[in-house]
């Protein structure tokens, strides 16, 4: 019973997601509202649960970690991060979702599905061994493959749904293969015995064919170059709210996964995936950044801006200092708080102009829809301003902080050239983070006044105050996250 | 290391054969028989009726959900077998129970959606 009890988030989640399922389909479809509500509060009592855990992970001034259900699941102060990033994410999710989701017959299902996803990510952050990993990966991906393709009647949707269902699969695919050569190697599918056994995997190249099988496997998740094909067709055809919950969420469940399985089971094999990522993490962010610049469609550029901080991310690995490992812990949470805010703030403007029928109805999400946002909605057009900094990395923002700790940390070790790239990169991003914000402050506006449906206000605040918050103080993230990081090491 | 290698041989024999053996038959045949360009060549079924319509017509989807159902519900029981051998002698009687309840009382709930939502009825 002692194990249940440090689920209890999870099972809070999957609780309020079957209660929805359950509820929705006697409720009259004015009533179905409230299911937005009850997501909402589900997953704040999820959060608090969470928040209360790492309580129960600190002795004496130390965080533990506890091996639960056989060795299967891990709780310690990474997975509780990372459980702390997707819960935050569903929350802002289910804010904005409340207004998406307005009107709609298909309520029950769409909070169900994202409220599984969430579980099957928060599974993936504590799973302690490789079968647990993927039936979770599993979950999570199969549940947000249906809500990319929510809109039945948007050939976009579908198109979105359809290519992120067939890349996700293969991917699926390489990365269970993978795990089979680690397991014929090694006999075993736990995460600590596989690293008690990694001799094994050193001495034939089968552990190399792992690495790189795994390497594919996850960079399909963590939208890494080249691994990156179906990323910007699926966040820009998907629905704001789910684009938003997949590129917040879900990439960051890759690279949990990824510091599970290649920094803790695969230590032995670390200077060759090392070298991997190094290549992968300086392509994927030039690439990123360079074909960002030309895009037009504000989401398809967010989608591009996404693949780049991925590339930050995964300079974690290449630099694989306990100081670069919290700052790739504390981007993962800065980027989900700017990267949500920014898909929802992309919504909200997608959503005036479907309900006005005025500007470019074939890409809602056109720059040219943003011609003076500020003075149009002023809370959308800030609250924009401020994720797009972020994202580009200015003080005192969430963004500035976390690349402040991974850039440095990267020059710590040595590798100057890497952090040069990446403030190149930074700089770079800039430009079209910029084009953005002049488009909503300095153009003129196309229209009135609209003001903001309360729930995409509310979720907006929520991502600015968490934006905020981690560039204005940040001690509380960075002894959390270096917490995480001590994992591990 | 070399035993693993060496157990690959077949394969890597099957794979050359496999590889090769396709390219020579067209090879063959196409030296060998003898072709004929006659406007009949090119009907869909060459001695057959003439197709009439267009085969990109729509399915009914019921069939489809029939079967996921049936899925759902085989696996249920494919997951009691298991269940049911370790059940006894292992002092985990009451945990099994509660576990097995918590399992189809989920399914339950994907029973009572696919009967709300009329995914049984069948729709003409």
């Amino acid at each position: 019973m002692d194990e249940l009890m440090y689920l209890a988030p999870e099972i809070v989640v999957v609780a309020t997601g079957l209660a929805i399922l359950l509820a929705g389909i006697f409720l009259s479809p004015q009533s179905k509202n409230l299911l937005g509500y009850l997501a909402t509060l589900g997953v704040l009592a999820a959060l608090f649960l969470t928040v209360k855990s790492f309580e129960l992970l600190t002795m004496q001034g130390f965080m533990v970690g506890y091996s639960i259900f056989s060795d299967t699941l891990n709780i310690d102060a990474l997975s509780q991060f990372f459980k702390l990033i997707f819960l935050v994410v569903a929350l802002i999710v289910a804010i904005a979702a409340i207004k998406y989701n307005e009107n709609s017959d298909h309520t029950e299902e769409f909070y169900a599905l994202m409220l599984f996803a969430t579980f099957g990510m928060m599974i993936v952050a504590s799973a302690n061994d490789l079968i647990v990993l993927f039936c979770a990966f599993e979950l999570a991906s199969l549940a947000t493959y249906g809500l990319a393709a929510f809109e039945k009647q948007n050939p976009r949707s579908l198109e979105a749904g359809m290519k992120y269902f067939v890349f996700g699969s293969v991917s699926a695919a390489l990365m269970l293969f993978g795990m089979t050569f680690v397991y014929g190697a090694t006999g075993t599918t736990s995460i600590p015995q596989i690293a008690a056994n990694s001799g094994l995997l050193t001495s034939s190249p089968i552990g190399l064919v792992a690495v790189v099988l795994l390497i594919a496997g996850f960079g399909f998740k963590m939208a890494l170059v080249p691994f990156h094909m179906w990323a910007p067709d699926t966040y820009q055809g998907a629905p704001s709210v789910v684009s938003s919950l997949l590129a917040a969420g879900s990439k960051k469940m890759g690279f949990v996964a990824a510091f599970r399985i290649f920094i803790v089971a695969l230590a032995a094999l670390q200077p060759d995936w090392q070298f991997a990522f190094t290549i992968l993490a300086v392509v994927t962010m030039t690439f990123g950044n360079l074909v960002a610049v030309s895009q037009t469609s504000v989401k398809r550029m967010l989608a591009y801006s996404s693949l780049a901080q991925a590339g930050y991310i995964a300079m974690a690995f290449a630099v694989m200092s306990p100081l670069a490992l919290t700052g790739g812990i504390m981007y993962a949470l800065a980027h989900a708080f700017m990267k949500a805010g920014a898909f929802i703030a992309a919504g909200v403007v997608v959503w005036m102009v479907t309900s006005e029928k005025r500007g470019n109805l074939k890409i809602p999400d056109h720059l040219d829809n943003f011609k003076g946002l500020g003075k149009r909605m002023p809370l959308t057009a800030f609250s924009m301003m401020i994720f797009v900094f972020a994202l580009a990395g200015i003080p005192p923002t969430a963004g500035f902080m976390a690349k402040f700790v991974l850039f440095s940390s990267t020059i710590a070790a040595g590798m100057t050239w890497l952090a040069i790239i990446a403030i190149l990169n930074s700089a770079l991003s800039l430009f079209y983070y910029a084009r953005l914000v002049r488009y909503m402050y300095v153009l003129p506006p196309e229209g009135g006044k609209v003001s903001e449906p309360f729930p995409y206000a509310i979720a907006l605040l929520v991502a600015v105050a968490g934006v905020l918050a981690m560039g204005i103080w940040p001690e509380p993230f960075v002894e959390l996250a270096t917490n995480a990081a001590m994992v591990l090491f | 290391m070399t035993g693993i290698i060496d157990s690959y041989i077949p394969v890597a024999i099957f794979l050359a054969v496999g590889l090769i053996m396709p390219p020579v038959t067209m090879f063959l045949v196409k030296q060998l028989s003898p072709r004929s360009r006659a406007a009949n060549k090119y009907t869909t079924y060459e001695s057959g009726s003439i197709p009439t319509g267009t085969a990109r017509i729509q399915f009914n989807v019921e069939y489809y959900l029939y079967a996921i159902a049936f899925v759902l519900f085989d696996i249920e029981v494919l997951f009691l077998y298991p269940w049911a051998t370790v059940y006894k002698g292992h002092g985990i009687t009451t945990i099994a129970v509660v576990e097995m309840l918590v399992f189809v009382f989920i399914l339950l709930f994907g029973y009572l959606y696919l009967w709300k939502k009329e995914a049984l009825t069948w729709v003409k």
